[in-house]
């Protein structure tokens, strides 16, 4: 069989698997930012409410 | 609750992604023609499908949200085209990359290939559209109607790329290289598609709770500059 | 009858609006002079090769051309809160848009018609007996740019960067009529078979119809809401 053709298979499969993975981490980041946005977001209106009062 | 279904369908995923593949490289023969590189087809065409489905039924969401003017649908729809579009991606490289074995090169414009190349336009496109507009109910509303139109739009152009094609013949990728698959052959794609509907769903799931995330930073920011 | 007649009044106001201003047909008729030239040095063909090539060249140039026009279509009423006022008026956004669309297709037809005779004196095309035909063409392909063209005029009237994101969305919408119109004019023009291409023209007429009356139903929301 020709060697090149086993090559490029698992090349392909490594590919597909690394753009699964790319987008996974990239999901991993937006919800690591998004929670710390929403953390910021919470204590701006405790810190809010508790100069009003 | 939420985050043991996502982890279940993740597990299940890998577990049946993985068996498949022991299966795909121990069990299933070469291909006559093609030879090793046929395998490839057990991740391109699920991916393909996966994508496809995933387009129709993000337009599906988005008619909803016209219909109800749920903002969750909307964050529905766009999770659903965003794993979509990362599937439809796939199908397009390792589409490539099969072509560079079968034809010697990286590229051609063969209608499968090519039509799914203007489906990535149009959902980056649709995309782009999201990212420029701030406010969250005229995003979910122009979206909707691009995606509507992109559905639409997506079958015209299959099937005119495809007649194009017939006239103006060129390399095309074959699966069943004149005739069918072996029996034993197509079982293991099918699982590899309800292997990646599974993952799918559960990348759905975690973007669509970001974008409510998103939703309600933004309705405490609101909360919190009004005071 | 009243819807035509509210849609012809837009309709007018648009040419009028462009006749006295000529902004837009002339920027558009350049731009399509321009693309002319550099095709001519992007192909250094032998007129066989051009005849063969001539239908892509022209619908690209038409196309092109054409954005210009389509991104003025709305964009030009949001100074002085135009686009409000139009909301608020009795006129629905059906007859908003299809007014405007009928404005843009006369005036894309305009800029056609100025760049294609231009065409085959510099790209040395003699133009087909079947002229009418070619023609024909002309009026369906443009139809369709036109329809997806004004529509999504209407979606980016209100986003920053409306002129990058026009041509971004509408060119991969339009590909089937543009391959299709592509089609047509290449067969007319080096003289090929027509009868094995008429599903080009059902291609086209179908895009047509199937697009102008989504657009019909779906611009209502989009613009209003």
């Amino acid at each position: 069989m020709n060697p090149e053709n086993y090559t490029f298979m698992f090349l392909g499969f490594t590919v597909a698997w690394l753009i699964v993975m790319v987008f996974v981490i990239s999901i991993a980041l937006r919800e690591k930012k998004l929670r710390q946005e929403l953390d910021r977001v919470k204590r701006m209106i405790e810190e809010g409410e508790s100069t009003r009062r | 609750m939420r985050l043991k279904i996502i982890l279940t369908l993740t597990v299940l995923s890998g577990a049946i992604l993985a068996w498949n593949l022991h299966r795909i490289f121990t069990q299933v023969p070469d291909e006559a023609n093609q030879g090793a590189i046929f395998r490839i087809i057990y991740f391109h065409v699920p991916a393909a499908i996966t994508s496809f489905t995933g387009f129709y039924l993000g337009m599906f969401s988005g008619v909803g949200y016209l219909i109800r003017k749920d903002l969750r649908l909307d964050s529905i729809a766009a999770s659903i085209n965003e794993v979509s579009l990362a599937f439809a991606t796939i199908t397009i490289c390792t589409g490539s990359i099969w072509g560079r074995i079968i034809w010697g090169i990286w590229w051609t414009w063969d209608a499968r290939l090519t039509s799914y190349f203007v489906c990535l336009l149009i959902y980056f496109g649709y995309f782009m559209l999201r990212r420029a507009i701030d406010d969250p109910t005229t995003r979910a509303r122009l979206s909707a109607v691009l995606s509507i139109f992109a559905c639409v739009d997506i079958v015209l152009v299959w099937k005119s790329i495809e007649w194009f094609r017939t006239q103006h013949p060129g390399p095309v990728l074959e699966i069943r290289g004149g005739g069918g698959m072996a029996p034993g052959m197509e079982a293991p794609l099918w699982w590899n598609f309800l292997a990646l509907l599974m993952l799918s769903a559960a990348l759905i799931l975690i973007r669509t709770r970001q974008e409510a995330m998103k939703l309600e930073i933004d309705a405490l920011r609101r909360h919190a500059h009004a005071f | 009858m009243k819807f035509l007649r509210q849609t012809l009044a837009i309709a007018a106001k648009d040419l009028r609006s462009e006749i006295r201003g000529k902004e837009a047909v002339n920027a558009s008729v350049s731009f399509a002079l321009v693309i002319l030239l550099l095709f001519s040095f992007a192909f250094d063909l032998e007129p066989e090769q051009v005849r063969d090539i001539s239908g892509g060249l022209l619908w690209l140039i038409f196309a092109f051309a054409g954005t210009l026009i389509l991104n003025r279509s709305f964009a030009r009423e949001l100074v002085n809160d135009c686009l409000d006022a139009l909301l608020a008026s009795p006129v629905s956004g059906a007859q908003l848009f299809f007014g405007k669309c009928l404005a843009n297709y006369l005036l894309i037809m305009v800029v056609e018609c100025i760049s294609l005779p231009v065409f085959a004196i510099f790209y040395n095309v003699r133009l087909p007996q079947r002229l009418a035909l070619l023609f024909l063409v002309m009026l369906l392909g443009t139809w369709g740019i036109t329809v997806i063209g004004t529509m999504f005029s209407a979606m980016t009237v209100n986003l920053r960067l409306r002129e990058l994101m026009l041509p971004t969305l509408i060119y991969p919408m339009l590909i089937p009529a543009l391959v299709g119109a592509i089609e047509l004019s290449r067969v007319l023009i080096t003289g090929g078979p027509l009868a094995e291409n008429l599903i080009w023209f059902r291609v086209l007429v179908a895009f047509n119809v199937i697009f102008t009356i989504l657009s019909l139903a779906l611009v209502e929301i989009v613009l209003v809401g």
